[in-house]
Order: C-alpha cells, then sequence, then structure tokens
C-alpha cells in the first residue's frame, strides 16, 4: 500500500485509551511501529470482502472502526472494543491541561447503550453512586438489561421516566463526579 | 406411512435454515413466513415457497399469530409445521389446533406440551417415577422449629431465600442444624428491610451445581432413546452461552442412571418426538430434574456431531409415523462436540444487544467446523429478534482437541460491522478451569476475571489503527492533499473513509 508523504516531514500522533494510556506514532504512514530502538515493519491487508488486516511481527489482527467521530475513534481489533482519541502533540498538552480544571467538578453523562424501552429506574436524583452499581434495566430485544454505572459520584438529574422509549446515546442520567 | 412431503417452517434465523437442509436432504418442500421486520432475512433464501406475511394485521407477532399461520398451511396446502425453537414450539394450544385441523405439528402431543410445560405438573410427575427433584418447601417457612423440621427433612447444606426477592439479597445458605436458628432470622430480617417482606422459602443448596440435559427421541410405537447428555453449565443469568457433549462429569454409570430416569419422564408423560430433560448435577454426582423442553434446542448440534444423527430428520419421521430404528445399544458417543454461541452482545458492557448492520461475515470451514448461521453478509440486526446470531460447533476426538479446534474457528471467525460473543468465547476456552472441565453454572461470575480475552499487543494495534486512519483523514481534509493511489492501490477501508469524508 502507498502513501503520499507528507510535506510536513515529521509527524506525530498520541492516541489515547479510556484508561490515559498514550502510544506516540510518528508518520504512521510509514507503517512501522516503534519498540524499543527497532522500528518494526506493519503490514495491512484488506480482501475482496473488505475486511481488514494488520499484520505484525507475524501475527494477524482483524481491523476494523465501528465508530468515529472527529478525533474519538472506537477501533475493534479481533472483536475487542478499544476507544481512543486521537491527539497531536499540541491538543494532547491542551487536553491534560483542561483535564487538569476540570476535575474539580465534573458532569459525566450515562447515555442509552442501545435503543430500548425503560423498565424502571433502580436509583433517585442525589443519589450517591458507586462503580458497578445498577442504574436502570433497560428493555430491548425483548431482554432487560441492567445498566450499571462505570463511574463513581452523585446524581445530578434522570432525564427520562419509567415506560419512556430512548434512542441509542440518549443522555439517561447526568452524574457530578 | 404416508410420507411428509410439505413443511412450513414457523420460524426465522438459523434454525429455520437449519430445517430447510434436512426438508430438502429428505426431498421435502419449505414454505418460509416472510415478516415486514426482516423481509430481506438471509433464512428466506432456503425455503422453496415464501408466503408473505409483511402486511401488518395484527398486533400479534407474525411467527405467534396461530389462526394466520394457520390459515396459510391450509391455503397453501401444506402437510406439517415444524415450529423450530421459542415462538409456538410450546405451546399446546397450536399444536391441539393443528390436529383439529389435520396439520401434522413436528413435535410432541398437546398434552405433554402441556403437562411438562406446568412446573407443578411435571414434578409431580417425577417424583411419582421416582426421578430426584430438588426438595424445597412448598410454601413459606413459619417459624424456627418449622424450618427445622423441613431442613432436617431435605437435608443440609440448605438455602434460605426471601419470598419478595431477588438478586442475592436476603438469601442464606446454611449448613449444619447449629445455625439455622441464627440463620432463619438473619434471612427474614433481610427480607423485611430489603423488601418490606419478611417471609422467606427453603430450598435444598446445590453447591456449583452443574447443567446437564439429556436428549431423547421417542416415536408412536413406544421406542424411547437417550442420545446421551450435553453439558450447559457456561450460563449467564439463565442464557446457555457454550455447550458440549458429552460431558465431564459423567462417566458409564451416571450416564446410564441419568438417562434412565430421563426416559422415565418421556414414559410418565406419554412424550413423542425430540425432547430435553434438563438435570442440575451435584458435586457428589447426586442429580435433579428440573425441566424438560418440549422441542428441539438451540444446542441440539452437538449431539448430533457426538451421535452422527440429524435430529431434525429423526423429528420429521416420527411425526410421520416411522419407528426408530436404532435402539439404545447402537446409540454411541463419538469424540467431543463444543458449541460456542454468537451473539450480537457487547461482552464489554455487560452483554447488552449490539444493533447494526453485518458488513462482513467470514469463516474458515474445516471437516472439523459446523457453522449454523442465521445471518449473512448485509443481514441487520434489529432490537425485534433474539441476539443470536450463528452457531459454531466444532469436534475433536477429545474434549482438549475440540477446545483447540474451536478456539482455532474462533481466530478465524471475522465479522464486520458489529460486536459479538466471540471475545467472550475465546476467554473461556482459554480458561484454565474449563479446560480442566472444573466447571459450574457460576463459572462466569466466580472464575472470569474478564469476560472476554485480549491479545498481547491489541490495544497497541488499535492505537496505530485509529492514528493512521486520523492522519489519512487530516490529509484528505488538507487542501493540499494529493490523489495518492493513482487509482491503482484503492482498497475498500480507505475508498470508505474517503466516502464518509465527503
Amino acid at each position: 500500500m502507498m502513501f503520499s508523504k507528507s510535506k510536513k516531514s515529521k509527524q506525530k500522533f498520541i492516541a489515547c485509551t479510556q484508561k490515559s494510556k498514550k502510544y506516540e506514532f510518528t508518520n504512521p504512514k510509514e507503517l512501522y511501529i516503534k519498540q524499543g530502538k527497532e522500528n518494526i515493519p506493519i503490514e495491512i491487508i484488506s480482501d475482496k470482502q473488505g475486511l481488514v488486516f494488520i499484520i505484525w511481527k507475524k501475527k494477524k489482527y482483524l481491523v476494523d472502526i465501528i465508530e468515529k467521530n472527529q478525533n474519538q475513534y472506537e477501533i475493534l481489533v479481533n472483536g475487542v472494543s478499544y476507544p481512543i482519541s486521537v491527539e497531536s502533540p499540541f491538543s494532547y498538552k491542551r487536553r491534560k491541561y483542561l483535564a487538569k480544571n476540570k476535575e474539580i467538578s465534573k458532569v459525566e453523562r450515562i447515555q442509552a447503550p442501545m435503543p430500548g424501552k425503560i423498565v424502571e429506574f433502580l436509583v433517585e436524583e442525589n443519589q450517591e453512586i458507586k462503580v458497578g452499581e445498577p442504574l436502570l434495566i433497560l428493555e430491548a430485544m425483548k431482554m432487560q438489561n441492567e445498566i450499571v454505572s462505570n463511574i463513581q459520584g452523585k446524581i445530578n438529574k434522570i432525564n427520562f421516566h419509567a415506560d419512556d422509549t430512548v434512542m441509542k446515546d440518549d443522555i439517561l442520567i447526568e452524574v457530578e463526579k | 406411512m404416508k410420507k411428509i412431503k410439505s413443511i412450513l417452517i414457523a420460524n426465522r434465523g438459523e434454525i429455520a435454515i437449519r430445517i430447510s437442509e434436512t426438508a430438502k436432504k429428505m426431498g421435502v418442500k419449505t414454505y418460509g413466513i416472510k415478516t415486514s421486520k426482516e423481509p430481506g432475512a438471509y433464512y428466506l433464501k432456503f425455503m422453496d415457497e415464501i408466503i408473505d406475511f409483511t402486511e401488518t394485521i395484527s398486533e400479534i407477532p407474525e411467527f405467534l399469530d396461530i389462526d394466520r399461520i394457520i390459515f396459510a398451511v391450509k391455503e397453501y396446502d401444506i402437510e406439517a409445521v415444524h415450529p423450530g425453537y421459542g415462538y409456538l414450539a410450546e405451546n399446546p394450544y397450536f399444536a391441539q389446533k393443528c390436529i383439529d385441523e389435520k396439520i401434522i405439528f413436528i413435535g410432541p402431543t398437546p398434552d405433554a406440551i402441556y403437562k411438562l410445560g406446568n412446573k407443578t405438573i411435571a414434578k409431580q410427575l417425577a417424583s411419582a417415577h421416582n426421578v430426584p427433584l430438588l426438595e424445597g418447601s412448598s410454601g413459606n417457612i413459619k417459624n424456627v422449629k418449622h424450618a427445622k423440621q423441613l431442613a432436617h427433612k431435605i437435608g443440609y447444606p440448605i438455602i434460605l431465600k426471601a419470598a419478595s426477592g431477588g438478586g442475592g439479597r436476603g438469601m442464606r445458605i446454611v449448613e449444619k442444624e447449629e445455625e439455622i436458628d441464627k440463620m432463619f432470622r438473619l434471612a427474614q430480617n433481610e427480607a423485611e428491610k430489603s423488601f418490606s417482606d419478611p417471609s422467606v422459602f427453603m430450598e435444598k443448596y446445590v453447591r456449583n451445581p452443574r447443567h446437564i440435559e439429556f436428549q431423547i427421541l421417542a416415536d408412536h410405537h413406544g421406542n424411547i432413546i437417550h442420545l446421551g447428555e450435553r453439558e450447559c453449565s457456561i450460563q449467564r443469568k439463565h442464557q446457555k452461552l457454550i455447550e458440549e457433549s458429552p460431558s465431564i462429569a459423567l462417566n458409564d454409570e451416571l450416564r446410564a442412571k441419568m438417562g434412565e430416569s430421563a426416559i422415565n419422564i418421556v414414559k410418565a408423560s406419554k412424550y413423542r418426538n425430540a425432547g430435553t430433560v434438563e438435570f442440575l448435577l451435584d458435586e457428589a454426582g447426586d442429580f435433579y430434574f428440573m425441566e424438560m423442553n418440549t422441542r428441539i434446542q438451540v444446542e441440539h448440534p452437538v449431539t448430533e456431531i457426538v451421535t452422527g444423527l440429524d435430529l431434525i430428520e429423526w423429528q420429521i419421521r416420527i411425526a410421520q409415523d416411522e419407528k426408530l430404528g436404532i435402539k439404545q445399544k447402537d446409540v454411541k458417543l463419538n469424540g467431543w462436540a463444543i458449541e460456542c454461541r454468537i451473539n450480537a452482545e457487547d461482552v464489554q458492557t455487560g452483554f447488552t444487544p449490539f444493533l447494526g448492520t453485518i458488513e462482513q461475515i467470514q469463516i474458515a470451514r474445516t471437516k472439523n467446523v459446523r457453522f449454523d448461521t442465521g445471518v449473512a453478509e448485509g443481514s441487520n440486526v434489529t432490537a425485534s429478534f433474539d441476539s443470536m446470531l450463528a452457531k459454531l460447533i466444532c469436534y475433536g476426538d477429545t474434549r482438549e482437541k475440540a477446545i483447540q479446534n474451536s478456539l482455532n474457528a474462533l481466530s478465524k471467525l471475522y465479522i464486520k460491522g458489529i460486536k459479538t460473543t466471540i471475545p467472550f468465547c475465546k476467554a473461556v476456552l482459554n480458561n484454565p478451569k474449563f479446560k480442566s472441565g472444573d466447571i459450574s453454572t457460576s463459572f462466569i461470575v466466580k472464575e472470569m476475571k474478564q469476560s472476554f480475552h485480549q491479545e498481547e499487543d491489541e490495544e497497541l494495534i488499535a492505537a496505530f489503527w485509529a492514528a493512521l486512519n486520523h492522519n489519512i483523514q487530516l490529509d484528505i481534509e488538507d487542501e493540499k492533499y494529493v490523489d495518492y493511489e493513482r487509482g491503482k492501490s484503492m482498497t475498500p477501508w480507505l475508498m470508505n473513509k474517503r466516502l464518509k469524508s465527503l
């Protein structure tokens, strides 16, 4: 596979995971990943059916972009999801700076993972919640799904009621960290 | 004996395809039902004739609409109905209606469906025919004295459960008589606090139970055989996810004993056709009858692989009054088979259903791999139906080899566009306790630290792929961007990216 060389000689990208682990890539179009001092080449294969594989260190990985929003990517590698945000060195610094200031009071939104009908809320406004605490029951595909909290905090606002129908990504609950 | 010449398959997805394949082999004409929820569904490609149910005429879902299905069978002059699993498969009223209309229902009699579907009657049948049952209090426990008497009768350990409870709250396991006084009061208090209702009931407590079920075939001439067991202990919230046959927990002696109990249930209920008797098996090798499923089951392929029999074929042959040509002594379980359910679920966020379009699905088929799928490229996964897409069934001479073959096949099963349970199945099959056969129905909760399998460098690869795609994205947005592929090495993913950016 060929890519045009960018006019800028060195383009650096910082890919951040959800747990704020960062991976740095310089000129990714040159198709290698640096490990220690060694540049280990990457091969990209796309078959006729549209599947894309990466081969690296003799191992084959199925890759797929399942969602994308500006610099936010959700990548599936062998079916496992990795949310990654890609930053430039400049935007990375800004992001870190903003995150620091935000920490004092931050509102997190809990979104509907799928469309469905709300069976019941298991929590109330102003309630303190822990990670893993069941928040509500959402019915979809004839199954009742328990939506659990992935954050700790205090519930600011509940935007729906039992029996409401919600779309995917609707903001169900707002939590103050 | 009159052979069935046509069948309406009153189902969808992989099981509709599965039934059609055997029907085709037997020279039986198949009719399928097209619904408005998935008019372009994959299973319709396998039907000889399609009956159009896309016009909505009632609130009842198409595959549950008894009157409409019966009317279609009469209109098209079809001889028999195969209900598959779910929907009308265990509806005694539907089976009776078929008989009334002189349609062959491929399944048991309405009477057997009714009796075995009713938990109280089923348990009465079992206890009247010496099939062991999980004992318990038939109602709430009055006081400590009552609790002691009951526990003595049932035998320790027992479990006390809140009558209005659920989710583990208000449950107490009692190991010995000295504890029951205290535990009964604690359970009552907890039940009162959690559910504003202090009533508790008692059950025999089975430690680390295994789910073992026996496949049965019974004809209309009094012949009954069992085709050995399936172990379905890998389940989450009572949903089976991985099944195997045989079970590592059974030896020939226990198999014969449990098989005999299963056959006793069949005799007691005058059951005909294929069915499954479910048991709980405890660590001591004691087993307890749970229920009988009066239909073909999702996990039937593992039995087919180890016995070499086609269960759908036998369902049809029994329905057309043929005699079972196979004797119990002829049934041999050869090798090992494992089934992995491929569901459209996000295993990283609590197995929530994942909706979307299957952009691509590919599998490397070898002689040890069977893939029963209800979806193909372009299939939509919607909230209208169950999340199960396909079943991967792998064979091996031994359990170890079947596990290895399953892992190989899973690593070459590529699905693009949606999230599935593939990473979960890999995690189970790689788990040392699963490998050693040390499993129970609480395996997922107790033994799995992570519900999905990850390879070492996957996150790095994901990070790289995001960075590369972002780099290309920025180039496209950049005015100075030049057409670098010169129309030659354009790849679908690049084209896709380009189209999305327009």
